[in-house]
């Protein structure tokens, strides 16, 4: 449950997902006393600023310096602070990966690393901004407990699931225009390491994590349209990932398509990928994601579109797999 | 201040009796980082046995000073003041390096009572120190971090981020000292990467700096005492060490960064040690 | 290219004009004027092959695309200048009407084109009725006109849908009985329909607090960035392009000035 989060949905429907993250961790603030912010010069970027109007003594922005910025954050959790970390992804998870290995998985401190503009939700930026490989790093740390939110409501949750959950903590998520898939805060269950179920189904099943999961219900519908079912998965959190719910799947439909905006090598697909083959069942899996490619420049809906992680794509995956062709409409004549 | 004699005496024997520990434990454990244990000893023991503050029984008091061994390739000689002072049984020595021990080259905050921090990769400890130091001021708390790094380990971005940071943040609850032995793996520092000039470097970052003789401890003493009373800017202590000092065939020399000793050159380095010592 | 004129004559004929439909179904009064009509009003001009006709049957109304084979009355332009001021409320009249022995058509005809006055930027009706049938006109025009500036090849429009994946843009508006309309856009292809599409979900989605909220943003009384801030419009889905529609709509404003 949200504890504390006072402020209305009306609120939630103006704010982006950044912004909700930034509201959320002004509130813990006020919750947990020892709770400190960091950033690396990104503050109005990641929104993690808004926690400095609070609490201006509790927030150090480093400067561009991620290196020192994790360094710092190990030191404070060695001395009874929490803190939290915002930088991009792409700094987070590969300019400073080895100290946030060294640093904070390896010395187990309690470090809570919120990165923002994951996978290719910078779009126009290009790749230096991008990170297609967060995921595959992060999840090869020991003690990394590594989520990627859906949407902005399930950022909060994560935010606030972070702060109760022992140990260091990986929050990816996008740019913070990214579309809402929950109408509301408290309208679902959150919990790190449990996929939430959008849709039951018996054809195929999709599982898709961070901002493609709304185009995986949208593809889920579009595809029921046609006569099929298709089950879909929020896999917010890639580890520790839910086995039981990737083997339902497996049990029920034999087929699975993963979807992320990440490298389709190390990511969720393969996390995914690990669960299938140790468990000796036969099943379908086809990856969606980056083709171990690096992303090109464009808009962040065109990037979904063109790497076919949208509803078009996953549609386009879901018939391949199925062998099935879908009707197009044929009438482009203006209602009149 | 000065140190008073006996007080002068007294560290000069544990100097003394560290080393000598330290050549049995590279002895046992078939190769250790000697000669950077060696040079930075006598800081350690300046640290260790006047200033710092600390109960061996509860290594994780909350008031304690913080210690981080940034170049933590010096992990024999930390673990082996640890041992001394009691945070452990100084017997688990013996068992340095081997499988399943606690201690390896570099030690582990997890697996050794005493240590602050799981240094080993280079540039680290300034980072961390610096958060220990602001987490002390945003709590009211008044311990004191220290941090040693080494000369080579300097030529590492990193450390810059972190010593441009602590003058920006004003960090003057935190004393560094760097181990100059002018040696790094390959050679002499200065012509493999050049970090001179040094004390200019750490003043132009906004840093207060000072030379010393780092085996000498009345000027190791006089400059943790300036250290303290500084209260604008981040304080750094430029030791100017040997490596391998005391053992005579290693001072100086690169090749003894991370060596073995056999039975003969383990008795000529606990000569070489007495004679260092027996001239006061 | 098409030239300012053709746009603007695919606006109010294909746009605006079929909204007749929309006026008689919603108000009793016109609908009795033109109860049971019989007979076809055609629009057209002599420079271009752009045309509509309105089709009175059976006390229905049909409004089409085109020139009708045998119009009972055509209301003939001598160019797409004059069909555009006659449409656009100037003092401008036909350089012929053919048919104009029908002038019961004709007499019943031109109150229901006098009702699309609405659209009007002075036109500001204050009873509740009045207010919510302008939005509904308002937002189906304007789905229509993107979809028309489209399909004339209207070089902003075309840029943006020539490369299109299959996307929906669609306007709500909150409450009961609020309209809906949407524009549907693939790969140089539109298509513009009344009402929720429900075949796939928005790509960009426009959702107008209540008919008042919609109303003070359609109708520019309220600049979209104070509407944003006063709760009238939410728009949600991709951001880019909630702006590029944002500004297609302007032009089609600008057009029909």
């Amino acid at each position: 449950m949200a504890k504390g989060l006072t402020w209305t949905i009306d609120d939630a429907d103006h704010m982006t997902q950044a912004e909700i993250y930034g509201e959320v961790l002004t509130k813990l603030g006020y919750q947990y006393k020892n709770l400190v912010a960091l950033t690396a010069d990104l503050a109005g970027s990641t929104k993690i600023g808004r926690f400095q109007k609070d609490f201006p003594d509790r927030f150090f922005n480093v400067g561009i310096a991620e290196m020192n910025l994790f360094g710092m954050a190990s030191g404070m959790a060695a001395s009874g602070l929490l803190p939290v970390v915002s930088t991009f992804a792409a700094f987070a998870a590969l300019r400073c990966a080895e100290h946030v290995r060294t640093d904070v998985c390896y010395q187990k401190r309690n470090v809570k690393i919120i990165a923002t503009h994951s996978g290719t939700s910078f779009g126009q930026a290009g790749t230096t901004h991008h990170c297609t490989e967060d995921l595959a790093v992060m999840r090869a740390m020991a003690g990394m407990t590594v989520i990627a939110p859906a949407d902005a409501y399930e950022t909060a949750r994560a935010v606030v699931a972070a702060m109760e959950w022992d140990g260091p903590v990986y929050v990816r998520i996008g740019r913070s225009f990214e579309p809402p898939l929950h109408k509301s805060m408290d309208g679902f269950d959150f919990e790190i390491g449990k996929a939430i179920k959008l849709r039951e189904g018996t054809d195929i099943t999709v599982i898709a994590t961070g901002r493609t999961v709304p185009g995986a219900v949208e593809a889920a519908e579009m595809a029921a349209n046609e006569g099929l079912s298709v089950k879909v998965l929020d896999l917010h959190t890639i580890k520790p990932i839910d086995v039981d719910a990737i083997m339902e799947a497996v049990k029920e439909t034999r087929r699975i398509i993963t979807v992320e905006d990440h490298n389709v090598y190390s990511g969720m697909g393969s996390a995914v990928a690990d669960v299938i083959a140790a468990s000796g069942k036969g099943c379908v899996l086809k990856k969606l994601g980056l083709q171990d490619e690096f992303s090109i420049v464009g808009y962040p809906d065109d990037l979904l579109h063109y790497y076919k992680m949208d509803a078009d794509g996953i549609v386009e995956a879901i018939g391949q797999v199925m062998k099935m062709d879908f009707e197009a409409d044929e009438d482009w004549e203006d209602e009149i | 201040m000065a140190l008073k004699p006996a007080e002068l005496k007294k560290l000069k024997q544990t100097a003394l009796r560290i080393r000598e520990q330290i050549v049995e434990v590279t002895y046992t454990c078939g190769g250790a980082h000697i000669g950077g244990a060696m040079s930075q000893t006598d800081i350690m023991v300046a640290l260790y046995y006047k200033f710092m503050k600390f109960d061996p029984k509860k290594p994780l008091l909350p008031t304690r000073d913080r210690f981080i061994l940034s170049k933590g390739h010096g992990g024999v000689g930390h673990a082996v003041i640890l041992g001394d002072l009691g945070f452990f049984d100084q017997k688990e020595l013996a068992d340095f390096n081997k499988t399943g021990s606690p201690f390896g080259m570099h030690l582990d905050w997890l697996k050794v009572k005493g240590v602050d921090a799981s240094t080993g990769s280079l540039g680290h400890g300034l980072s961390i120190g610096i958060g220990m130091a602001i987490a002390a001021r945003l709590q009211n708390k008044k311990y004191h971090t220290y941090v040693v790094v080494g000369d080579g380990e300097l030529h590492g971005g990193p450390n810059w981020e972190a010593i441009m940071s602590a003058a920006h943040f004003k960090v003057t609850n935190m004393t560094t000292f760097v181990d100059r032995n002018k040696l790094c793996i390959d050679g002499p520092t200065e012509k493999i990467m050049g970090v001179e000039p040094l004390k200019d470097k750490f003043e132009a970052f906004g840093w207060k700096a000072v030379v010393i003789d780092g085996h000498d401890f009345e000027q190791i003493a006089d400059a943790v005492e300036q250290s303290h009373a500084e209260t604008e800017k981040p304080f750094v202590i430029i030791a100017d060490t040997v490596k391998g000092k005391g053992i005579d065939f290693m001072e100086g020399l690169a090749k003894w960064h991370y060596a073995g000793l056999d039975e003969e050159m383990k008795k000529q380095a606990l000569a070489s040690l007495r004679r260092m010592y027996k001239n006061g | 290219m098409p030239t300012r004129d053709e746009l603007r004559a695919r606006l109010f004929l294909f746009a605006a004009l079929p909204l007749v439909k929309i006026v008689r179904e919603d108000d009793k009064i016109m609908r009795t004027i033109t109860r049971n009509m019989t007979g076809v009003v055609q629009f057209e001009s002599k420079d271009s092959d752009l045309a509509a006709h309105l089709v009175f049957a059976n006390d229905t109304l049909e409004v089409k695309r085109g020139k009708h084979e045998h119009p009972t009355v055509s209301f003939i332009f001598k160019n797409l200048q004059g069909l555009n001021d006659f449409f656009g409320g100037k003092p401008a009249l036909p350089a012929a009407v053919k048919g104009l022995y029908r002038l019961d058509l004709i007499a019943r005809t031109v109150p229901l084109l006098l009702s699309l006055k609405l659209l009007m930027p002075n036109a500001d009706p204050q009873k509740p009725e009045k207010r919510a049938l302008k939005v509904k006109l308002l937002i189906y025009m304007i789905t229509a006109a993107l979809s028309q500036l489209n399909k004339a090849g209207e070089e902003s429009m075309v840029k943006m849908t020539k490369t299109s994946p299959d996307r929906i843009y669609q306007w709500i508006v909150q409450g009961e009985g609020g309209p809906a309309a949407y524009l549907r856009m693939k790969a140089g292809k539109t298509k513009s329909g009344r009402g929720v599409y429900t075949r796939r979900r928005p790509f960009v989605l426009m959702k107008f607090s209540d008919i008042e909220g919609a109303y003070q943003v359609l109708t520019s009384k309220a600049a979209l960035v104070d509407a944003v801030k006063k709760g009238y419009v939410v728009t949600e889905g991709a951001m880019e392009y909630s702006k590029e529609i944002g500004l297609r709509m302007q032009f089609v404003e600008e057009l029909l000035a």
